[in-house]
């Protein structure tokens, strides 16, 4: 009585769940950047006016 | 950020990659094939340590969120939005991984014992936090209410803890806590591989910490900003 494929899904779940968060993290983290440089720009060009 | 604090990052992240390493390889090759159950029994090197660490992200929150009502500082509020994030994950994996574990075991998936039903109350609550938190405008309201829920939820960990010793449950008692002693009536290199497993987790839960901190307060910038110049010109 081995049942490797519950183990195996098991895995699966555990690693997906941990790359999937890290994976979100990291995306919302770039789109925030993005903001982050547009408004910085922004900035800059209004205060150049 | 000074430079400590930037340099202390990649080097806890390289750390827990080499203790999950070490784990992986204490799972599935130091680690005995439990008798009765066969290999299947190996899920809980995972099971436990992701229900611990939603457990600790719950007395983050449960921390954080007293807190907050106490010196109204932002700072405790990400901390409390951080940590209630990573234990839905983690408390998710543990929804998963035991029905995974059970359903070879009991023959069933799931059964409406008093520590699998307490755990699902558990995982609602703090679903329904978060809910509250992207749901709702941003402001000290929303961060109160949070907050309160924070608390609420975690008295329901202690009841999680001991409805295994208070009914009788499917689910077995405390491996590692029991009143024999720690890890008592465990083969020593199932307790070993068990504390490795535990250490590598802990480890992610302050690398995942550290991500969704800065996230939380490059968001904090990017809000202060739009408000300070865009809006007001």
């Amino acid at each position: 009585m081995n049942n490797l494929e519950y183990l195996f899904a098991a895995n699966v779940f555990v690693w997906g769940g941990i790359f999937y968060y890290l994976f979100r993290i990291k995306k919302y983290q770039q789109s925030l950047q993005n903001d982050l440089d547009l408004i910085k720009e922004a900035i800059k060009k209004g205060l150049q006016k | 950020m000074s430079d400590e604090t930037k340099e202390s990052g990649p080097l806890l992240i390289w750390f827990t990659a080499v203790a999950f390493l070490i784990g992986m390889a204490a799972i599935f090759i130091y680690a005995p094939t439990e008798q009765m159950e066969g290999a299947v029994q190996r899920i809980m090197y995972f099971h436990i340590p992701a229900a611990w660490l939603a457990f600790f992200s719950f007395f983050i929150v449960f921390i954080s969120s007293i807190l907050f009502l106490w010196k109204k500082e932002r700072e405790w509020d990400i901390y409390a939005l951080a940590s209630a994030e990573i234990g839905v994950i983690f408390c998710s994996l543990v929804l998963i991984t035991g029905p995974l574990w059970a359903r070879p075991i009991w023959g069933a998936w799931w059964v409406w014992d008093a520590r699998l039903t307490s755990t699902l109350i558990l995982w609602l609550i703090y679903v329904s936090y978060l809910m509250l938190r992207y749901q709702t405008d941003v402001g000290s309201m929303r961060a109160r209410f949070a907050a309160v829920l924070g608390i609420v939820g975690f008295l329901d960990i202690p009841f999680i803890h001991f409805s295994v010793l208070w009914w009788r449950t499917f689910h077995p008692p405390p491996k590692m806590i029991s009143p024999e002693g720690l890890g008592a009536g465990m083969d020593p290199s199932m307790v070993t591989t068990l504390m490795l497993s535990l250490g590598a987790f802990t480890l992610l839960y302050f690398v995942l910490m550290g991500q969704r901190i800065k996230v939380e307060k490059m968001r904090d910038e990017v809000e202060r900003l739009k408000k300070d110049y865009l809006y007001t010109n």
